[in-house]
């Protein structure tokens, strides 16, 4: 693996051209929008964008980032905020004006993030008539200059006459797998090469940015994701973002490491429905999710909930599911969850224990609450044994037991697979471009005026520190082969 | 297999103590054949700038002979602990700066036998005796793995790919750290040329950083998709702004960063090397952000 950095231009091709009398108006919109081409396309931008994006990456990790639906929730950014205060005191206010709780959703970032994406493209759309030049249409007359400047070079005189020496010089190219072209304009030019197409592979890897970005975008204008959906042992529950599709919990687990407590599994066991027909059924753990069609269901986190049953007046049952109690409350951090009563205007809550030492809503006891649906007036409120019908207002209402709810991260990203595929041309493209070099050397034979010749050999590549160039082993084995006793 | 584990441990870490001492001798007894050679006595230089005395070479051999015993002492204990944990030795602070441990000292082999600049030895050696004398401090007992590590092929592979990113940034640190020690040198001594020393030339450690940066930086590359790919599975997002994923992105843009100011005119040698400094920083900062800033990977095993 030897590296040959070939980034210095070759001489221009011509003498610039001759400069105009004097400034138009348009010559001046000319060089503002090359000067600005020139700033999106320079690569001291993209570096100090790149830098500042660290930093606030660094900010990003240090400071607690507000979890994701907080921000657009006013109440709930209030609250988060009241959190996270005890931490940073005084400063809690300047840094949310700032945005370092949103830091990756902030203006700062965007911006960054989106000068970043445009120097790329630009740098990117900068090179590619260059490196489609040198892949394709390689200047092979570099002018004599250049056999004295370049950074590696050499001169030799041979006894053949120059076609016998361009012949040979092939030869020794075609040997090591270089491409040949030449030019005779009384002066014989080569130029050869290898694996002229490995450019394109940086150029893949910076495109391959781009492609993760779209996906990332795609991702976020047409997926669907609820990452807090939970749902109850027994229930069954209408997946919202797809129609037609219904969830059955039919049983959750969590087991934990007799000696240390530590989890060691979280697993629930689902059945899915398509309008009433059973599609399919899986066992979903953390690193076993459950996918259907486009939509992947993940195990996320669990809670305690309570199987009520609620009956009219008349005995007529009209909720008999399992509530998830995956909420806590504000004021004594109780776990509580709320059930929708059909056929009223009610809405119930029910309040969890605390556990042992909890005197109001003792272990074994559920608080259930009922509100009006429309004003959200708390109509009544009463602590139930299990078992126990109670009434409530018009109502009778019954926690039959505790049990467990899941909690699921549904989600549909089509972005996911230009991710993936972007991804995946950035490892392949960096991996090409730090190990497969376009290598590229020059020839240039002249006739002397006496017989013979002198070959001039040249290359862009440096000299390398610590071993023989291929720009040297090549020089070596051409004055070998220029020395060869002449076959007959 | 555990307590052979720990054995094998505590043997590598007493070769790399060892070799590091015949690392300093080495470099000692190079310093005193370079002041040997401005006396006008017989000594030999190679191509890289080094010289050498009579009893140098064979210090250099002992040095790296110690070196490599490190390497295959730290290779057994984890495989040994892979044995008797049936998982990749990389789910827990022990394990993992373990691992690290052997990601800098076999990168510092491998670049030692293709460059020949022993003197790196002491930079590296010392990050990588640190990294053991930390994992010592660490409870190194086997517990079940966290339902979100249970995928036995990520989590091997994931963390194996980083280890040998994070062992190559600690070559490039150490050629930045001896640069940059250069030119400190010479601006406190107020000379114009910085070298000498029997340490390794300007251009030859500038290389060597580039060199362990582009192995580094794709193999950094391919742990965070990994770790997306991971993430997909087990979290149901590829990417969540976790703060070792944001501050494994911080890495990467730095030695992104790098790979293009070195292609720059003006930003070669100094300003490249505060970058590898800067960029080793970042890594140590990703490695150990797990201790501090929470997140989803904290599962380090510390509480």
């Amino acid at each position: 693996m030897t590296h040959e950095v070939q980034s210095r231009p070759l001489p221009p091709a011509g003498a610039p051209a001759a400069a105009a009398a004097g400034p138009t108006f348009m010559d001046r919109v000319d060089r503002a929008l090359e000067g600005l081409w020139h700033f999106l396309s320079s690569m001291r931008v993209a570096m100090v964008l790149m830098l500042a994006i660290a930093a606030l990456g660094v900010v990003g990790s240090l400071v607690i980032q507000a979890p994701p639906g907080v921000v657009d929730d006013p109440a709930a950014k209030a609250s988060w905020l009241d959190e996270v205060r005890p931490k940073y005191g005084g400063w809690t206010g300047i840094m949310d004006t700032l945005q370092l709780f949103q830091i990756f959703n902030s203006l700062l970032f965007r911006v960054l993030v989106a000068g970043l994406t445009i120097s790329l493209i630009a740098c990117s759309i900068h090179r590619i008539p260059g490196i489609w030049r040198t892949t394709t249409k390689p200047r092979v007359d570099v002018g004599p200059a250049f056999f004295e400047h370049a950074p590696q070079h050499e001169a030799i005189v041979v006894r053949h006459t120059p076609a016998e020496t361009q012949a040979i010089v092939e030869g020794v190219f075609k040997g090591r797998r270089y491409r040949t072209l030449s030019a005779d304009d009384g002066a014989i030019h080569i130029y050869a090469d290898r694996n002229r197409w490995a450019p394109w592979a940086g150029l893949i890897a910076h495109m391959s940015i781009v492609i993760i970005l779209l996906g990332a975008i795609a991702g976020t204008l047409f997926g669907y994701r609820d990452s807090q959906f939970t749902i109850a042992e027994g229930a069954t529950l209408p997946v919202s973002g797809e129609p037609g599709l219904t969830i059955k919990l039919v049983d959750f687990t969590d087991k934990y490491d007799t000696t240390t407590g530590a989890p060691i599994d979280y697993a629930s066991q689902v059945i899915l429905f398509k309008d009433g027909q059973e599609v399919n059924r899986h066992t979903i753990r953390v690193n076993d999710p459950l996918q259907y069609d486009n939509t992947t269901f993940y195990q996320a986190f669990f809670g305690a909930a309570a199987t009520m049953t609620v009956k009219d007046a008349t005995g007529k049952v009209l909720v008999s599911q399992g509530v998830p109690l995956a909420w806590r409350t504000t004021a004594d951090n109780r776990p509580i969850g709320s059930f929708s009563i059909p056929g009223t205007d009610y809405v119930g809550w029910v309040v969890g224990t605390l556990g042992n030492g909890d005197t109001t809503i003792k272990p074994g006891q559920m608080k259930v609450e009922l509100y009006t649906a429309a004003e959200g007036k708390q109509v009544a409120s009463q602590v139930m044994d299990q078992g126990k019908p109670t009434t409530l207002g018009d109502l009778t209402v019954t926690f039959d037991r505790e049990g467990q709810f899941t909690g699921l991260n549904i989600a549909r990203d089509p972005g996911v697979m230009l991710v993936w595929l972007g991804a995946f041309l950035l490892f392949a493209g960096f991996c090409i471009r730090f190990t497969i070099q376009h290598k590229r050397m020059w020839g240039r034979i002249v006739a002397r005026p006496n017989g013979g010749a002198v070959l001039g050999m040249a290359t862009l590549a440096t000299r390398d520190v610590s071993q023989a160039t291929d720009f040297e082993n090549l020089v070596t084995d051409i004055r070998a082969a220029l020395q060869a006793p002449a076959q007959s | 297999m555990e307590k052979l584990s720990g054995y094998a441990f505590i043997a590598a870490m007493l070769s790399t103590a060892l070799a590091t001492i015949f690392y300093v001798a080495y470099a000692l007894s190079g310093l005193r054949a370079a002041r040997m050679q401005t006396a006008g006595m017989p000594t030999t230089t190679t191509v890289t700038g080094f010289t050498s005395g009579p009893r140098t070479a064979a210090i250099g051999r002992y040095a790296t002979m110690l070196g490599w015993l490190a390497v295959f002492a730290l290779l057994f204990s984890l495989v040994f602990r892979t044995i008797a944990t049936g998982h990749g030795p990389f789910a827990n602070m022990y394990e993992f700066s373990a691992a690290f441990a052997f990601g800098i000292l076999t990168a510092y082999m491998w670049f030692e036998r293709r460059y020949h600049q022993r003197i790196l030895a002491l930079v590296a050696l010392p990050v990588a005796f640190a990294m053991m004398v930390y994992a010592m401090t660490i409870p190194a007992t086997i517990e079940p793995l966290v339902p979100a590590l249970q995928n036995n092929l990520l989590l091997t592979v994931h963390v194996a790919v980083a280890i040998v990113a994070y062992g190559s940034f600690a070559i490039a640190f150490a050629s930045a750290a001896l640069y940059l020690i250069q030119l400190f040198i010479a601006w406190v001594g107020n000379r114009p040329e910085p070298g000498g020393w029997g340490l390794p030339r300007l251009d030859v450690l500038d290389d060597i950083g580039y060199r362990a940066v582009i192995v580094g930086f794709p193999f950094l590359t391919l742990t965070i998709i990994l770790g997306a790919i991971w993430a997909n599975t087990a979290w149901g997002t590829y990417w969540s702004w976790d703060p070792k994923e944001t501050a494994s992105l911080v890495t990467w843009f730095i030695y992104g960063s790098y790979l293009h100011a070195r292609v720059m005119r003006g930003w070669r040698g100094k300003r490249a090397a505060m970058l590898l400094v800067l960029g080793f920083a970042a890594t140590l900062f990703t490695y150990f952000g797990n201790l501090f800033f929470g997140g989803l990977h904290s599962y380090s095993g510390l509480n």
